[in-house]
Parts: C-alpha cells; structure tokens; sequence
C-alpha cells in the first residue's frame, strides 16, 4: 500500500526520539518493500492508519471519516502525491537557496530569505544556526534518554 | 449477583484506557484478575517463595501445603478427586499431554467437531504422520448433529476429543450425549472446557469425560496456569511425555520409578504462584456463584443480541438464540472488515472486543470467511449499561462507515 512509503519517512525520522517509532519504520519499511516489488503487505500497518485516522475523523467528521474509510485507497494515493510532491519542491527551493541565494529567483518573495535578513545575518549563517540549533536538541534528548534508561 | 459490587475488586476497571472507561468484552481471550487473585500470588512471592516436594525447610513446607490445598480447591470445583488434577500451563497443553500420552499407533481414529480451537486440532493433525486417523463431526446449522457423530464412530476410534463450549459461537456440546456415544462405541472422551468451566458449573462425572482440560487465565486466574482433569485409573495407565525432576521416586543410571498422578505428569520445578493464583480464582467464582455467572451472561447477550439484530447486514455466527450461545457473540457486518470494527470500537469507544479467526481458522477458511469474524465475549463483571454502551457504539460505527 502506498500510504506505506510516507510511514516510512516519517516513522524513520520519528524513530530517532523512540523504539516504538522504530518497529514501526521496520514495518514500514517491509511494506514500502513489498510494495515496491508488486507484493502484498505482510503487516496490516496501512489498515491500523486506516482506522486511527477514521477514529479520529470519526467523532467530529462523521461523513469525512466515512469518506476516508470508504475511499482510503485515494486519499492515500493524494496524499503520496502531495508528500511528493512537496519533497521535489523543497529541494526545488533548497537548490535555488544554494545556487541563487534565493527561494524563487523568479520573484523578490523568500520567507527565508527574508527571515535571515531579519535577524541581520547571512543565508548561511541562518542554515547553520538552524542545524546547530537541531543538532542541539537531538543532543541534549539523547543525552537525557541515555541518563534516564542508566 | 451485584456486577457493580463485583467490578470493585478488579483494579483494571478502576482505570481508563486512552481516556474512556475500557468496557472488556474480551473474556473468552483472557479474562481479567481480581485482587485477591493478585494478591494470594503476591503473598506466595512475597512470604514464602520456595520450592515445593522437594526442599523440608519450613518455607518450602508451606509451599507444600499450599500447592496441595490448591490442587484440592480446583478438584472439588469440577467434581473431580485431587490426584485426577494435573496442573498445566494452559488448555492446549492439557490436549497435548493427552495426544502424547495416549500412544495412539496406526489405524486409531480421533474424532472431533468441525468448530475446534487449533488446540484440539493440530495435536491430532499431528499424529496424522504417525497413521492415525483424525475424523471430523460436521455440524448442522452450527449444532451438533447426532447422526453424523455417529457415522464418524467406528471400532478404529479411540479417542473422542471435543470442544466443549465453542469459543467462536459460544455453543455447548452435548457433552453427556457425546460421552454416552462414545463409551458404548469403547472410546475414551476429552472436553475441551476452556470456555465451559470459567462459565458454568461443571461437574466431570455428570460430563461423563474421561479427560477434560482448561486454562485458568479464563477463569479470573493467572495465565501460564491450566489444568488437566483425567480419571485416576486412565492416569495411572499413562505415560508421561514430559520427564524430569518431581516425577520419579528414584532413579539410577538405567532405570527410573515413576511416582503416581498427579505427581509423574507434572515435570520440574511448577508454577506456584499461578496454583495458588487459580485456587484463589476458583474460590472467587464459587463465592459469586457459577450458576448466577451463568445466567448473568446469558442475560446480557440477550441483550446485546435484541440489541443489534436491526443491524442491517448484521450476522451472528453460531444458533441464533442468545440462550444458546453462553456470553459470547461472534458477528459479521457487511462491507465491515472486523478488524475495522474491533479498532473502531477500542479507539472511539475503549471498547475491547477481538477480531480474525480466535484460532479457529479452519472453520473460518471452510466457511469462505478469510477475515474470521468479531467477537464480544462476557462474563462476570460486564454489566448492562456496557452492553448498551456497545450497541449504540457498534450502530454509531454502522452508520458511520457505511
């Protein structure tokens, strides 16, 4: 099931902060595998998405979570295609950052851009306070989780 | 019988699940405990956690005691004497040791429902390759049906191996009529009353069973705990497939001397919190009444059963009268996956239901239904107003999905 191949991207970053993620990301991974190689999904992990969605839908939506649960096969194929399609766009947006400096060089308008200026440094130096800043909080969890399972 | 009163003594009711109140309507899978079960086994751990039958020091002494008040406790719930008690881990061991035991050779028969628990039915699989024959008892309209029980019996059969109460419709065999048949023809008879003992009173002679086997974590007790009930005589005649320590008088480097059931059949050091667990079960069950449990649940599937029958596309697998089907209800709605409904339920309800085959896959792959079916199951400590709750639920999700 396609809905698998987004699992595994967001279960595999999530898998960084905690092991339940991880066996999930391993599901996922069989899945988006088996998928990929025209072979039904050993796991039921798309039917458990499914239904925690639905669930969710459920008690606000009922006619959204009928339509989701009805159709999920569609939904889950726009949502690959959007999940996608905002992956190409992001790297659309990171080359231009890298080659031009700017996220659309077609117009004057890049949140990013303008958010570097804003705090009066360089595009680069922005990336890198933000990768400091990532890298930071990832440290200090894992240290956290290392002196909490001690 | 107070429900309500009863649901205090059981401290997961007293919590919520992902913020509900959890309704478990899950008991033919495992039944919940309450705190004297927890803590007759805490007090075991707690004060006197040694070894029994072997050690003489005064922990190990009362060990003794207490594995053999425990023995006696269960055998006097099922009729039974205490030396006709072997204690188990579960209901499938119990089958096992039976299967393994009876040293059925080349052209036997065993003869069983079509509606089996893979516990009654693999063993006999099994033996298959030994060329003993595994015959099966089709039923009528999920029910026993006496003519083609007896076509199926014959000189060759042995053994006659039964479900007692079926954990998938939550039908009861006809076990006296079962075991009449069956001792004329000179077969020995095994129920499997895993669903039967935590659910009635069961009275082994009245039964008429030469073997019966249950599992106590269905019976308020703790898993890994089960028993095997067997005619002393038929015990006594047995071997034993698993040997070790506790089971021999004496040994040498050659030979060895068994002792006497129950002893010879209960290899190594056993589970003896879990015996002292059950008998504290079992004494829990007596003190409410198994007859009221019985009726209890009945009357809560007659509930739930008028409940959901406008269900449109709604089937009941097993007899349709809820009298007949104990505390469970095994069901199938069109164009509903029940897994679906199962998650359904749990996640917007914290309604614990069991969903697939309940290990009786063959019946289900016989019957066209790959996906199995979902399954409420009660039992003591449900009460009205969460059978209600289920029915509004189980429409809600209706009309939701569809």
């Amino acid at each position: 099931m396609v809905i698998c191949i987004i699992a595994l991207v967001v279960f595999s970053i999530m898998g960084i902060f905690s092991a339940h993620w991880r066996e999930l990301a391993k599901e996922a991974f069989d899945c988006t595998f088996r998928t990929l190689t025209f072979r039904p999904c050993r796991t039921n992990l798309q039917d458990r998405i499914k239904m925690k969605v639905t669930s969710k839908l459920a008690g606000r939506f009922p006619s959204l979570a009928r339509a989701f649960y009805k159709h999920f096969k569609i939904f889950s194929w726009i949502f690959v295609i959007i999940f996608f399609g905002s992956m190409i766009y992001t790297a659309y947006t990171v080359y231009n950052l890298v080659v031009y400096g700017t996220c659309d060089p077609s117009s004057s308008t890049c949140t990013i851009k303008q958010t570097a200026q804003l705090l009066g440094c360089e595009l680069e130096t922005l990336f890198i306070y933000i990768t400091i800043a990532v890298l930071s909080i990832l440290l200090v969890y894992l240290v956290y989780k290392y002196l909490k399972i001690k | 019988m107070d429900a309500k009163k009863i649901r205090e003594d059981f401290p997961v009711l007293q919590q919520k699940i992902k913020g509900k109140q959890l309704i478990y309507f899950d008991n033919a899978c495992m039944s919940l405990r309450p705190k004297q079960v927890i803590a007759a086994m805490n007090e075991y751990y707690e004060q006197y956690p040694a070894c029994a039958g072997r050690s003489i020091h005064t922990l190990s002494q009362k060990v003794d005691e207490e594995y053999r008040k425990a023995r006696e406790v269960v055998a006097k719930f099922i009729g039974a004497k205490p030396e006709e008690i072997i204690f188990t881990r579960n209901t499938t061991e119990g089958i096992n040791l039976v299967a393994h035991s009876l040293e059925l050779k080349e052209g036997d028969a065993v003869v069983t429902s079509d509606i089996e628990h893979n516990s009654n039915l693999l063993p006999w699989q099994m033996l298959f390759k030994r060329g003993v024959e595994h015959r099966i008892v089709f039923s009528k309209d999920m029910q026993f049906d006496e003519g083609n029980f007896r076509n199926a019996m014959g000189d060759s059969v042995k053994l006659v191996s039964f479900v007692h109460t079926s954990n998938l419709s939550g039908y009861t065999f006809p076990a006296e009529k079962i075991a009449k048949i069956a001792h004329d023809n000179g077969s020995l008879v095994m129920f499997d009353c895993a669903q039967s003992v935590p659910h009635k009173q069961i009275d082994v002679h009245k039964l008429g069973a030469d073997f019966i086997a249950f599992s106590g974590h269905k019976m308020l007790g703790p898993s890994g705990m089960g028993v095997l009930y067997g005619k002393k005589d038929l015990l006594e005649e047995l071997n034993p497939f698993l040997l070790g320590g506790d089971t021999v008088a004496n040994s040498t480097y050659e030979t060895h001397e068994l002792l006497k059931p129950p002893e010879k059949f209960e290899a190594g050091l056993q589970n003896y919190a879990g015996a002292i667990g059950l008998a504290a079960a079992v004494k829990y069950l007596e003190k409410v009444g198994m007859n009221d449990i019985e009726k209890h649940e009945e009357k809560l599937n007659e509930i739930i059963t008028y409940g959901i029958a406008g269900i449109n596309g709604l089937k009941i697998i097993g007899p349709q009268p809820a009298k007949l089907r104990g505390g469970i209800i095994s069901f199938n709605i069109e164009g509903l996956n029940p897994h679906d409904i199962a998650m359904m339920l749990d996640s917007t309800a914290g309604i614990a239901i069991r969903s697939g085959a309940h290990c009786v896959h063959s019946w289900f792959n016989a019957n066209n239904m790959p996906r199995g079916s979902a399954r409420a199951s009660l039992y003591l400590y449900n009460t009205e107003e969460e059978a209600k709750i289920f029915i509004g639920k189980l429409r809600e999700i209706c009309n939701t999905l569809r």
